[in-house]
This record gives C-alpha cells, structure tokens and sequence, in this order.
C-alpha cells in the first residue's frame, strides 16, 4: 500500500518539479520495484494472532484487569504489613458481668466438724422434709430432722450404745462396749421403752429408741448439720464459718431481742437490718465485722473476686428498691459504676471494666483501607491473599482439567473406535454426575474428618480439576476428529511421516488455539465456582482467605447494610476477574478465528 | 525453470530397479475392490457395503501417465487412496515396483512411502495453516534424512524454483498464497521426497483455467525432467486428453474403458465412455455437437445394479447385460472395454 502511494507520489513529480536534475529514470525503477519481496513484512500465524488480540479494545482492558488481579494479589500480599489472619485489638471499657443476687429459695446446709453430711444426705433431707417424715437414713446412719424455726432444722444422727430387752415389763439395758449409761439416762430409757416412745431427752441429750422385734436399740444422737434458707457469709475475706457458729448465730438472728451471742468463749454482737444481718465481733477494742447473713445469694462472676462487705450492703439495698444501677468505690478507692439488671429471679451486676477488645468492623481508614471484618481482620490483607487461593485454583484446576482433557481427548480423537466410544461414554457419565451436590457431600464429608483448611484447598483443586474435565475432553476429540480427516494430515500420512510428529507438529499446534481460549474462559468460571463453593463453606475455610469465604463472612442484613466495605470489594474483585478472564477469552477466540481480517 | 545442473548435483542416486525395469509396467493393480463398511445399530452391526472400487485392474508404464476419468463418486479418488494405501484394501493387490504394498508391515511401508506421493484437489486444506512453507516441504526429507543436512536448505530451494516458488517463500504461511501457488507447494512437498509415481487427485479442478494450464504444464515439465509417472484423476476430459499417455474411464466402481489416449478419444467404445465424451464442449459456437444425454443418474454404490452396473442408463442395453457381468475384453491393439455390446473383438450390437 505504502509503495503504491509512493509510486503514484513519484510519477507526479516529474511534472512539478522538471527542473529538478533528479534523473526520471530512477522514478520508474522505484515504483517498478514493487516485487513480492518488497512487500509488507510478513507474519506468522502467531505474530497476527497476538496482533489481532492487541487491536481488540475490550482483551486488552480484560487483560489489564487480570495483570492488577495479579499484581494485587500476589504482589500485595507481599507489601500489606499485614498477615493473612492477623487480629487487630485495642484497649476499651466493656461493660462485663460482675456478680449475680438471688433471693434463695433453697436449703442450704452447714455440716457438724467431723461429720460426713454431704449433697446426697441433703438430698435425701429434702425428700424427708417434703414427705413430713423426720427420719431419714443415709449410709447407714439414721438422722433426724429437728425443727429449730421456720425453715431452719437441725440434723442429728444417733449413734447406737446400748441394747434393750423387754420382756413382760422387765427392761434390761446393756451397754455397748465402751459405754458408760448413767442411771438417770437408764431409769428415762426403760420409761421411753414402757411407754412407746423413740426419742426422750436425758441430760439436755436426745436419744432414740429404735425397735427390732423384741429388742430395742438405744441410740445417742450428736448434730450433724444444720439445713437453712439463710445464707451465711464471712464479711471479710480468710474468715471461715464453722458449724457451732453458723448455728449460734442463725438461732440468735431468728430469736427476737436476741443482739449478742457467744461460741467458744467469742461474743458477736448482730446488727439487724431490713433485709440482712451484720454479726461483729466483739474484741476488746471495739468490733469487727464477721459474717451476713441474708436471704440473698450473692456470688461474683469470677472466682477470685471477694465482695466487700460495703458492697454487698450497698447492692442488697439497691436490689430492694429496684434501682437500676449503683456507684460504689473499689478497694483502691475508684468510684465504679455498676448496673443492675433482672432476668426472672437473678440480678445481674454489670460492670466497665478495661479488657483488650477485638477491632470488629472498623470502618475505613488509612491503618486499614478497607475496614475490618468480623473477626477485626483488615479486610484488604484478606482480599490480597483470597485472590491468591482463587487465581492459583483457578490457574491449578484449569492446567489440570487441560491435562486429563487433553490426555484423553486427544486419544478418543486420534485412535477413535472403542477407544472414542469408550471415553466418550466416561465423559457422558461425568456429565451425568450432578456436580453441585457431588461438591455438597464431599464438603461436608471434609468437615466431619476435620480436614486441614491447607490440605483442603488442594483436595478442592482436585476434585474441580477432576469433574471438569469432560468438556474440553469433548472439545479436543472433536477438533482432532475433524483435523485427522483434512487433507494435510492424509498427506503427512502419504508423506511417510512418524505418529508422533503428525500428533505434535500437525495435529496439537491446530488445536491448541481453541484449547487457549476454552482454557482461559475456563479460568473464569473455575473462579467462580470457588467463590460458590466457599460462599456455600464447602472451598476454602476460615481463617484461610478466599474471596468468596469473604463474602461469605457477611451473613445477617445487619451486616450487609451497615459493613459494605467487608463485602463489596470481594464483590467487585469476583467480578472484574471473571470479566478480565472471558473478555481476554473472547479476545483470542476473535484473534485465533482465520476469517478474522488482519 | 528446469535447471539440469542442480538435477545432476542434488538429485540422489536412481534406484538400480529403475534402470532395470524400464520396459515393464511401474504400477499395477489387480482385481481391486476397496469395498466401505456401512454399519448401523446399537453394536455396529455392518448391514452392507458401499463398493467404491468393485473390481479394477490397470497397469501404469514407468514414465508415462494414465488419465482416470469419471463422474464424482465413482471411486476415482478412493483408487488413488488405496494405491497410497491411505485405504485399506478389500481385495486384489496394488504392485509397484514389483512390490505389493498391501502386503507390507508399517515399517517397510513408511520407506517405501517417499516413492509414491498424491496431489491432492484441494490446495488450501492440504496445507497445514500452522507450518512456513519450507518446513511443509521439507519436514519429511529432513524426517527421512534424504538429503545431507548442509545440502538441505539448497535441496528445498530448488524443488521449490522447480515447482515456481521463490525462495523468500520457504518462511511464509500458506494463508498468504493464491490457490496455484498453493498447488505448486503442494506438488513441491510431493517432489521433495523424489518420488516415482505420484497420484494427482484432481489436482486443478480447484482452480480457475488459467492457472489450470500453469499446473498442467509444470506436471508435464516436471515429469520430463524427472521420469515421474503420474495417476491422473480427473473428471475435465480436456485437462485429461491434454496430459495422458493413457486413459480409464470408470463407473460405479468399475473401469469400463481403458485404452490409450488417441484410440479412446478417437474411437470411444463403450456407451457410457461415448456419453461422457460427447459432453466435452468445443470452443467453436458453429459447431453443432450430437450430444448424448444420459437419463437419470449415478445408482447407489451401495447398491448397485444387478449385471451391468450401467445398463440402467444405457440406450444400447439387452437382455444379458441385466444379468450378466460384462468382462473386460480387448478390442484392436489395446483397447480394451468391458461392455455385452463387444464379442470377439467386434462389435454385436
């Protein structure tokens, strides 16, 4: 073309320019010199393909995008700060839950020193108390209930020391090995056994007679454990409360007028109020709190909080009269905010505490591009490496159904016969195996071995690998098919050449045009159907990135409202990489079609 | 164009059995019947056979060419195949050179394959679209190792200035190339293995008249300079007359007529051959030609008539030729016809 307007330049000179001591001659041997050799550089079927490719507007955006996905992905992630599943955390108030109150409607039990008077005995004392008996046996000892006030009962178990005979109003009485009986203690026995009677005190003891026939079993009863609703508490932290207290004290609270009592040579004094009781101990300095007692349970959260004395009064207070919240000033002296709510009959008290909190969510900002997700991972570090896992399936998958699709459609193609009619039918029943649910129990058999999330990926490679085979399987045969029936593969048979060069240098370079592009269209869809998979939590699992366990990760309409940014992006990512991936695909198609002019 | 120079240089040594063999027939084909399969069904079971080739026997003198006219399917290209044994073979034998070649083992047959070559009648998909023009050439002389390595460029070069292709052609595509040109790479490709029999299936009638006669004459010189002998396959009868040595008229699978060039054109005696020749048009608007024109058309090859394959479009047909199969007899010097019309090497009807 260049030439033809050259010449044409060329033979209108002479007429203009004749002055011009430029000889015509050479005019026309130029413009004669328009030889086949002179004539545009030719190219080579792949020169025009790449060429054709780079004329098309759209491949060339698809490949931009792809070249950025790249870039993003597996350059970025080297650049980020950030690790994959790094958690970002910062230092907050939180309002945590302190210590629980309850109005205690249960028994409660304070054993005797030296008595095994356990959950089951207590047990066992319920079901006594409920039935109206007031016996009750455990381990074989027999305990009574003895009734002190309401809801409060003192436990004794008798402990057999002598055997009775009665006969005809004669009464011996012998003693146990060991026992010493009074004669006052004698003399009230046989009047018990006369009279019928299982229990007679004696010298301020009770005992108990129990009948066996003709004999009878005196027993002297001792204090076991004491069952009440009341709860007793030391006021200060260390103090233990023992049983000869805890019953003092519950019988000097309950008696009225009843302000001091005395245990073990120690004198407490009580000072009632509306709904507890303080019990001091008084020294000789002055008096030092010791125990609560109230009807109200209280118990802090964590195990290792004691609960002031001032606290307990100030929360009790604040339970009768329904206020919703307290100040109250900590050992150090801080006045601490707490809050009180009711659920059924347990008071919750809520506190601020400082504790290390989770960035969950955090909006976009320079430290994090594209916010935080859920778990307060920066949502651009994950979108980074998500696009590494679902470029390199994409690329793993795509080289490895090419492979088996190559492989095995080539031979269907070339060999034909049973060896075509044989895979062709395997490729019909891989088109027949519903691939979706296939994906559904394999994800869930994954999930119940508990399988690696990195050992999973590449099971997730192989099984898409493996199931999308078919269709370029099919492609290749029937390119080879109709290939093997041109001419120019009869004449490199006539020629005498080898099998393998008419596969490789005939058959493959014709084919591998159309594989390129079903290939690279493939890439798209296999990206996709990753995104799918680990949408639906059968690919790629937390804390491992995808872009589709990304998106994933959104699953109320709180947080698609509210969190665009943990979503969107890996929306956007899915999107123009599937785009990228078919715009290059169609591209090539185009730039591989011969009917395409140059 | 023809450069006998180079052809001393570089053509390699003649086989002895050339020289030798001068006077006995190069190719022949006895009895050949290549008969296709037809199967249907769930198991392929084969329900009948589509007779391509029913039955042919011809011999090709070294050095000359034999013309193979007839309608479109009536096995003319499926000879040419079976010759190459690019077809299995149902029956008879193909000897060339003394050797039978169906009866060859793969190896023995892929050195034997340079000496025989096919043109085929499509040059633009005999091509490969992916392979420079010089590898298309040279690939299996390289494969083969017919030529020295350093003397390899300058072989390609001259098949290529024999065929008249220039030498800044060997790095192009075939895409680039008009359909003669093609053609030329195409007898060039054949040329390069030194062959000594080539097939030309249809070689021309892809291209327009012009070219047409470039390809004829450049078959023609090659074969001068190089002893070639050629299986032409042609349904142009004028392309046929212009080139043949000798001529076989086919039908249905059969060769009803095979003579040399001046008997058969001068004298055609068997009806169909008669039919056929009558429709060539003479370039003279004056001329009235007493054409015969043949009712209905070409029956089934699958099914072919009982008898004479031909007898339902004959205008001379009898009793016999309904039942009976015609044999080839020969008529005068050479000629010879497989027709009831000829008894004793005269004419009955």
């Amino acid at each position: 073309m260049m030439d033809r307007e050259e010449s044409i330049q060329i033979k209108d000179r002479p007429h203009k320019n004749l002055h011009e001591d430029k000889p015509p001659e050479e005019h026309v041997s130029r413009s004669s010199a328009l030889s086949d050799e002179q004539r545009l550089k030719v190219l080579s079927p792949g020169m025009l393909v790449i060429k054709r490719f780079l004329r098309n507007r759209l491949a060339i955006i698809g490949l931009i995008i792809i070249a950025f996905m790249f870039v993003f992905s597996f350059i970025g992630g080297l650049v980020s700060p950030y690790d994959e599943s790094q958690v970002f955390k910062y230092i907050g108030t939180m309002s945590k839950e302190y210590a629980s109150v309850t109005y205690n409607e249960e028994y409660r039990y304070v054993m005797a020193d030296g008595r095994d008077y356990n959950a089951a005995a207590h047990a066992k004392f319920i079901l006594a108390r409920n039935t109206g008996k007031t016996t009750f046996t455990h381990q074989d000892t027999e305990y009574v209930i003895v009734e002190e006030g309401d809801a409060f009962y003192r436990i004794v178990s008798s402990q057999p020391i002598a055997d009775i005979t009665s006969f005809r109003g004669i009464v011996a009485i012998n003693a146990l090995d060991g026992e010493a009986l009074t004669e006052s203690l004698r003399a009230s026995a046989t009047e018990a056994i006369l009279s019928g009677a299982t229990q007679f005190t004696s010298e301020g003891v009770l005992y108990t007679v129990t009948q066996n026939g003709r004999e009878y079993v005196l027993g002297r009863t001792g204090d076991a454990a004491i069952e009440s609703k009341n709860i007793l508490e030391p006021a200060v932290a260390g103090t233990t409360i023992g049983y000869s207290f805890a019953y003092e004290a519950e019988k000097a609270v309950r008696a009225e007028n009843v302000s001091s009592f005395t245990v073990d040579g120690q004198t407490f004094e009580i000072e009632e109020e509306e709904n507890l009781s303080v019990i001091y101990a008084v020294t000789d300095g002055g008096k030092t709190p010791y125990a609560i007692f109230s009807r109200m349970a209280i118990q802090p959260i964590s195990q290792d909080v004691f609960l002031s004395l001032a606290f307990k009064k100030q929360l009790i207070e604040s339970v009768a009269a329904g206020e919703a919240g307290f100040v109250q000033a900590d050992q150090a002296g801080a006045e601490i905010e707490y809050s009180l709510s009711r659920l059924n009959n347990v008071y919750t008290v809520k506190s601020d505490t400082l504790t290390h909190l989770i960035s969950i969510h955090e909006q976009p900002s320079w430290t994090h591009w594209l916010g935080t997700d859920k778990h307060g991972m920066d949502v651009m570090t994950r979108l980074m490496y998500g696009g590494r896992i679902s470029l390199t399936i994409g690329f793993i998958v795509v080289l490895l159904e090419s492979a088996i699709g190559v492989i095995l459609g080539g031979l269907a193609g070339y060999f034909g016969k049973w060896v075509d009619m044989l895979i062709m039918r395997i490729v019909d029943v891989f088109n027949c195996i519903p691939f979706l649910p296939l994906l559904i129990i394999l994800g869930s058999i994954m999930d119940t071995l508990e399988i690696d999330p990195q050992l999973r990926i590449y099971y997730l490679m192989f099984i898409l690998g493996i199931m999308s085979w078919p269709g370029i399987a099919r492609m290749v045969r029937g390119q080879i098919l109709s290939l093997r029936e041109q001419e120019f593969m009869i004449a490199a048979e006539a020629t005498g050449l080898s099998v393998g060069r008419r596969i490789f240098k005939h058959l493959v370079p014709n084919v591998v045009p159309q594989l390129i592009v079903f290939a690279t269209m493939g890439l798209g869809s296999v990206i996709l159907y990753e995104s799918t998979l680990s949408f639906l939590g059968l690919g790629v699992k937390f804390p491992l990135a995808s872009w589709g366990n990304i998106i994933s990760g959104v699953t109320t309409a709180y947080e698609m409202t509210n969190f665009w940014f943990v979503w969107i992006p890996a929306g956007m990512l899915i999107l123009l990489t599937v785009l990228g991936f078919n715009f290059v695909g169609d591209g090539l198609r185009d730039a591989f079609d011969p009917k395409m002019k140059r | 164009m023809i450069d006998d120079k180079r052809m001393k240089e570089d053509r390699f040594e003649r086989r002895p059995s050339e020289v030798s063999l001068t006077e006995a027939s190069l190719l022949e084909v006895k009895n050949l019947k290549t008969y296709f399969p037809i199967s249907s069904g769930l198991f392929s079971k084969v329900k009948g056979y589509v007779k391509a080739v029913d039955d042919v026997s011809f011999s090709i003198q070294r050095g000359t060419t034999m013309g193979l006219v007839g309608e479109s399917g009536c096995g003319k290209t499926t000879i040419g195949k079976t010759i190459l044994r690019l077809t299995e073979i149902t029956s008879g034998s193909v000897t060339f050179d003394g050797i039978d070649i169906h009866a060859l083992d793969r190896r023995a047959l892929r050195a034997l394959r340079p000496r025989i070559q096919i043109i085929f009648q499509d040059p633009y998909s005999s091509l490969s679209p992916r392979m420079p023009v010089g590898e298309i050439i040279g690939e299996a002389v390289r494969e083969k190792r017919l030529v020295a390595p350093e003397k390899f460029d300058d072989y390609i070069t001259g098949i290529m200035k024999d065929c008249g292709l220039q030498e800044y052609h060997k790095d192009r595509y075939p895409h680039e190339f008009s359909g003669g040109q093609r053609q030329r790479i195409c007898i060039a490709r054949a040329l390069a293995l030194n062959p000594e029999f080539i097939v030309c299936d249809e070689p021309v009638s892809a291209l327009d008249v012009s070219i047409q006669a470039q390809i004829i004459n450049l078959l023609k010189a090659l074969q001068a300079k190089y002893g070639l002998t050629y299986l032409f396959i042609s349904h142009d009868l004028s392309v046929v007359e212009h080139i043949s040595d000798t001529v076989g008229v086919m039908y249905l699978g059969n060769l009803v007529e095979y003579a040399d060039k001046a008997s058969i054109f001068d004298n055609p005696l068997h009806p169909y051959t008669m039919a056929l020749f009558s429709a060539i048009p003479v370039p003279d608007p004056d001329v009235k030609t007493n054409r015969i024109i043949l009712e209905g058309s070409i029956p089934s090859p699958a099914n072919p008539p009982e008898g004479c394959k031909f007898h339902t479009r004959c205008s001379y047909c009898m009793e016999i030729c309904k039942l009976e199969v015609p044999q080839m007899q020969t008529i005068g010097a050479g000629h010879q016809v497989a027709c009831h019309l000829y008894k004793d090497g005269r004419r009955i009807g």
